[in-house]
């Protein structure tokens, strides 16, 4: 009995990134994500690695951190998992986050999804129009007549 | 940014929803001012529109923009407003966003307005009925002296009400329009005298009503978990098959009469207040047979003007009757009932006190005290899986010699019971 429920929880699968790295991850850790979810569903042959095309090595490792944090979250309390989360998201800088967000979409981790849009919507809390785009290398596309209406509109949000 | 699909930006934008924030994200480009429509949340903070902008123009109100705001937002799910609004302003932007809306918080302030215009803060009230698809309702400072012109709100859950004046008819009426609530909590409400809760999906109930603590209170909600009254001298509750967590405090007044039926599921009693009748204290003692947690802190008993001390209890019997006893936190006044009986002379060589893990006690006085140290001793001796004792000396009257003695006697019984014994 005790050997068949360990070898289901230690099933192995090799997940491959877009430039061919490749990760070997316990299928509770890679089950966290949606999509391959659905491709081991479609798979014979779960030996063979799974692709996760657009995601490079260097993203996907960020990504497996993450998961294999949260297969194994009943050790930690809610608590615990939450300021982890905090400083896992506080140690990347914007790019690594932009491309962990994409990753999160495609793969459908929804707990990674949730966890980096809140953190960059945090950045955007409190600043004006022109810090945002400044922190975020927006380019500002309003002619200066649409621009000049949107603050006449809402003077009060304009000022300190 | 710029190359991220527009369904994320509008994930990430999603979780802005204070106004400021959100007007300011509208001017940062084209592709933001179109995704900001597809924000679920608005806030507007008591100071947002504090503004030196505000003040010099007289033609741009809090309503307009607000209603502006709102009608930018395709699905409007939340709405938190703490900053000043009128009555035709909450309806403009409630009548917009009615459909999808399930959270409204509001800060009605109508408590200061009433003396100015009593027709405009009922209406204000009046007005909620709009929002007819709300789950949950939160409301500060309501003036709710008329029975509100709502229709049955078929969907509220929750309704939380902090600071009101109203009356037995008019909380009635209102609860009458809420079938569905599983949790109702009302604070620090003003002008309730006696009144009756019956609600068939209720679990959850908080209710502090001001005053001389007099009220009387009829509850009768078949579901409901926990319960927590503040100010009530009579109460009446039925239906408590499935009550785990129960609070009953009145510090304005006297608790005179309680009436429940068996508390089969209680697992948290706790019972505060000056002075309770003893009666009352021992109703709720013998209902709670099954009780896990109990917590009390009642000062003194007595049926009428005089705060008397509480009677006799003995300890044999109290702990046979609640068994599943595990955490006890208990003031003076009941430890010194605990140790004034001999019960503890001749004691069953099988009596046990089986679950008991914790015990807070406070002692008062060094009056009985070899009493009191054998009480302790018991603890230890008869509850074999205590973990912890914690023991609160208050600071104790007379500096006669006796309180020396027992100080000294607690601290050799800490010192016998390192493990378990604490002193604060």
């Amino acid at each position: 009995m005790a050997s068949t429920s360990t070898s289901t929880l230690s099933r192995k699968l090799i997940l491959k990134s877009s430039d061919g790295e490749k990760f070997e991850v316990d299928e509770n850790v890679a089950m966290q994500s949606q999509t391959i979810k659905h491709m081991i569903e479609d798979l014979d042959d779960i030996n063979s690695p799974i692709p996760v095309s657009i995601v490079t090595g260097t993203i996907l490792s960020k990504v497996i951190e993450y998961c294999k944090k949260h297969a194994t979250e009943d050790s930690d309390s809610d608590e615990q998992l939450k300021q982890w989360d905090k400083e896992y998201a506080n140690n990347m800088d914007l790019n690594t986050l932009y491309y962990l967000l994409l990753a999160a979409n495609y793969m459908e981790i929804k707990g990674l999804l949730e966890l980096i849009t809140q953190c960059v919507a945090d950045m955007i809390k409190g600043k004006s129009p022109e810090e945002i785009r400044a922190h975020f290398n927006i380019k500002n596309d309003f002619t200066p007549q649409e621009e000049a209406n949107i603050r006449n509109e809402n003077p009060w949000a304009f000022e300190n | 940014m710029e190359s991220l699909p527009d369904a994320i930006v509008q994930y990430i934008l999603s979780h802005l929803n204070n106004a400021k924030d959100v007007t300011s994200c509208i001017s940062v480009s084209k592709r933001w001012k179109e995704s900001m429509p597809f924000i679920r949340s608005l806030y507007f903070p008591r100071n947002v529109f504090d503004t030196s902008s505000m003040r010099d123009c007289d033609d741009t109100n809090p309503d307009e923009i607000i209603l502006k705001i709102v009608m930018m937002v395709v699905r409007l799910e939340e709405l938190v407003v703490y900053c000043p609004f009128s009555s035709s302003g909450l309806a403009a932007w409630l009548n917009v966003a009615n459909k999808s809306l399930r959270h409204l918080e509001l800060r009605m302030d109508s408590l200061s307005e009433h003396q100015i215009s009593p027709e405009n803060s009922s209406s204000k009230l009046d007005c909620l009925g709009i929002a007819k698809n709300l789950e949950s309702l939160r409301l500060w400072g309501v003036m709710m002296t008329q029975s509100p012109k709502w229709e049955t709100f078929h969907y509220l859950r929750n309704l939380e009400i902090v600071g009101a004046r109203m009356e037995d008819h008019t909380l009635v009426d209102a609860l009458h329009l809420c079938p569905n609530l599983n949790r109702l909590l009302l604070l620090g409400c003003e002008g309730i005298r006696s009144v009756s809760i019956n609600m068939k999906e209720l679990e959850e109930c908080k209710l502090d009503f001001y005053g001389a603590g007099n009220n009387s209170l009829t509850i009768s909600c078949p579901k409901l978990i926990s319960l927590e009254i503040q100010g009530c001298g009579w109460m009446r509750v039925r239906d408590t098959q499935c009550l785990r967590n129960l609070s009953i405090s009145n510090s304005g007044g006297k608790v005179y009469l309680v009436d429940f039926s068996k508390l089969v599921a209680l697992e948290t009693l706790s019972l505060r207040g000056v002075q309770w009748c003893w009666d009352a204290i021992s109703k709720m003692l013998q209902w709670a047979s099954e009780v896990k947690y109990l917590y009390m802190k009642v000062e003194f008993t007595g049926d009428f003007e005089n705060l008397l001390p509480f009677p006799e209890i003995d300890f044999v019997e109290f702990f046979n009757a609640h068994p599943k006893l595990q955490k006890f936190d208990i003031h003076g006044a009941m430890f010194a009932a605990l140790c004034q009986k001999n019960s503890l002379k001749s004691v069953d060589s099988k009596f046990s006190i089986p679950c008991l893990e914790e015990i807070v006690l406070t002692v008062r006085s060094p009056l009985n005290a070899e009493q009191k140290m054998s009480t302790l001793e018991s603890f230890v001796k008869y509850a074999r899986n205590l973990k912890k004792m914690v023991i609160k000396i208050l600071q104790m009257k007379s500096s006669h010699s006796s309180t020396d003695d027992f100080f000294e006697d607690i601290c050799r019984f800490k010192y016998m019971n390192r493990k378990i014994v604490r002193i604060e």
